[in-house]
């Protein structure tokens, strides 16, 4: 679904994507990783603002939620995109999520 | 002809020369020791590091999530060879005293001696305003100035940075340097012991140099101190370490993480004068962050090791803030030394400049690697990079590996790197003027880095130009 500016992609049931785990998704080549961080969901880039590699895959703490670049170990957070440490110091890229009719859904 | 003075000072150079070994390299006995830990790294030796320290478990946590990231990193290939070291072969923990003590009469004999040939309580009584001492994996003394004290300055060793201001350490804790960042900051973080914590309250003006000074003691040794430096708004603190260690004919380990966090209009001047025997691998983290409108400088002289592999950085993450680095590398025989620094600008009218000198001799091999970062948005940033190496024979070798990558368009970025020779004609130019060969060579060695040691104290400068002659003592004929 568009509406001119974004898109609306469909992840998956929200009741795949429990609290704590994280799901890769795949729109117009970009990857994105959406969290469920106990209840809240948030979505950022695969793509770590330092150098460019995968990010989403690294250490989630749904806690703090927060994800470690597996790479050089900088803490993003995940509500913001912004890095908590350095190497990285430039936010990644997020994005909006809803749940609609109990579907997990990214505004990209 | 010399002169009568040119005379004795060689005589002096060259019984000051007979050398490292004597005046540096000599090594106490261990007797006394409280505990040395088994050679060889694993998941028991970080447990009993973190057991002896009686750390809290985030801590513990820390290291051994650290370990797993050192184990699981390759070994760089790039830069010096690191296929040398035998991780297996290495003491990680050692420590020499039960206690670290602020009254110097305290200090085991052995270890106040020591300190005491080096120099250490002179230097803290002329003109420091605090000084730290670390005798294998502990710091040994330590001490700082009552009128900096009452004003809130904390100077003192890491662990009891860790006991006593606990909030304060785990709040900016591996911030600057995650400890996965690399593999041998992660091998810090895993076994990491002793090093300065130093905090300079908002606007407090640390008039003299807070110092700290680095020994090895034991063959087979692992260094691994850990150093934060935090510059509260405003403020300005000035920190130099000095290391040496003795002539072993098997291999030994420092491995340092230096965090430098400087607040807003602070400034934080590191200044480094790495004097390590020739059988230390040198492979330090260093990395400090620099926000709105503040100033950090690393001054960085490495002259021993066998191999150095350092590359201190500054990330200027707010407008108008500066960084500098001042890099010299002495590369003898058998040494690389694989230095630089690496600067980003990541805020707009940053400003910055990293200076670059090095020298080699007798087939050492002096490497500059560096990275100049410009991020898109930081407009009006300015920076230069100046790499000038100096060969004193054919069998010496320098390298420069420039990285410059400019993702802004209204940036202001220079780059010149020079690599010459000291030349005949120059050697006759000044023999004209009555100086013998070896003296012209080392005038011209000093005027080469006197950009570095202007920069530095003056006790500092003279010890440095004082280890460069020596250094330099046989190089010619």
């Amino acid at each position: 679904m568009t509406d001119g500016t974004t898109t609306r992609i469909s992840v998956c049931p929200l009741s795949e994507l429990r609290p704590g785990a994280m799901r890769l998704v795949e729109h117009d080549g970009i990857k994105i990783g959406v969290f469920n961080c106990d209840g809240t969901l948030y979505a950022i880039e695969d793509r770590c603002s330092h150098d460019d590699g995968p990010l989403a895959e690294g250490e989630f703490i749904a806690e703090a939620c927060t994800v470690e670049c597996p790479r050089h170990g900088s803490l993003f957070d995940l509500s913001t995109g912004r890095p908590k440490t350095l190497p990285a110091y430039a936010p990644v890229r997020t994005f909006a999520t809803a749940v609609v009719d109990d579907t997990i859904v990214l505004e990209v | 002809m010399a002169t009568p003075e040119a005379v004795a000072e060689k005589k002096e150079l060259a019984g000051i020369n007979a050398d490292y070994k004597e005046k540096f390299g000599f090594h106490d006995p261990e007797s006394s020791y409280a505990y040395k830990a088994p050679k060889g790294l694993s998941r028991e030796v970080v447990e009993s590091i973190s057991e002896y320290k009686d750390e809290p478990q985030w801590m513990r946590d820390f290291r051994l999530k650290a370990l797993e990231h050192f184990y699981s990193r390759p070994t760089p290939t790039w830069g010096g060879n690191l296929g040398q070291i035998d991780f297996d072969d290495i003491h990680y923990f050692v420590r020499a005293s039960e206690k670290n003590s602020r009254d110097w009469s305290e200090v085991p004999d052995d270890i106040k001696n020591t300190f005491d040939r080096l120099g250490i309580p002179e230097a803290e009584r002329k003109f420091l305003s605090g000084v730290g001492a670390q005798y294998e994996s502990e710091v040994v003394y330590h001490q700082v100035n009552e009128k900096l004290e009452a004003q809130g300055v904390i100077f003192t060793d890491m662990d009891t940075a860790l006991r006593e201001h606990e909030d304060l350490v785990r709040e900016y804790w591996a911030t600057i340097i995650p400890p996965n960042d690399n593999k041998l900051a992660a091998l810090n973080s895993a076994v990491w012991s002793g090093g300065s914590f130093v905090y300079v309250p908002a606007g407090v003006k640390v008039e003299m140099p807070l110092q700290a000074y680095f020994r090895i003691n034991t063959e087979n040794m692992g260094q691994f101190e850990r150093t934060l430096i935090i510059a509260e708004e405003g403020s300005d603190v000035h920190y130099i370490e000095g290391c040496t260690a003795p002539v072993y004919s098997t291999d030994s380990l420092h491995s340092a993480v230096v965090e430098i966090v400087a607040k807003p209009s602070s400034r934080v001047r590191y200044t480094t004068v790495q004097n390590w025997s020739q059988n230390v691998f040198n492979l330090v983290t260093k990395r400090a962050v620099a926000h709105e409108k503040a100033t950090m400088e690393w001054v960085d002289c490495n002259l021993g090791s066998k191999l150095t592999m350092k590359y201190p950085s500054i990330y200027l993450l707010g407008p108008e803030a500066h960084g500098e680095i001042l890099s010299i590398a002495f590369a003898g025989e058998g040494q690389h030394q694989d230095a630089g620094g690496k600067i980003i600008h990541a805020a707009p009218r940053t400003s910055s400049s990293i200076f670059s000198k090095s020298i080699s001799k007798d087939g050492g091999r002096a490497t500059y690697r560096g990275l100049l970062e410009v991020a898109d948005g930081a407009t009006e940033s300015r920076s230069k990079v100046v790499c000038d190496a100096l060969l004193l024979d054919e069998d010496s070798r320098s390298d420069t590996y420039p990285t410059i990558r400019i993702g802004e368009n209204d940036a202001d970025v220079g780059h010149e790197a020079t690599v010459s020779k000291i030349g005949d004609e120059q050697i006759f130019y000044l023999q004209s003027h009555g100086l013998d060969e070896e003296e012209a060579s080392k005038m011209i060695v000093n005027g080469f880095i006197e950009p570095v040691t202007k920069e530095l104290p003056m006790e500092y400068a003279v010890e440095l130009n004082r280890l460069i002659e020596l250094q330099m003592e046989g190089s010619i004929g």
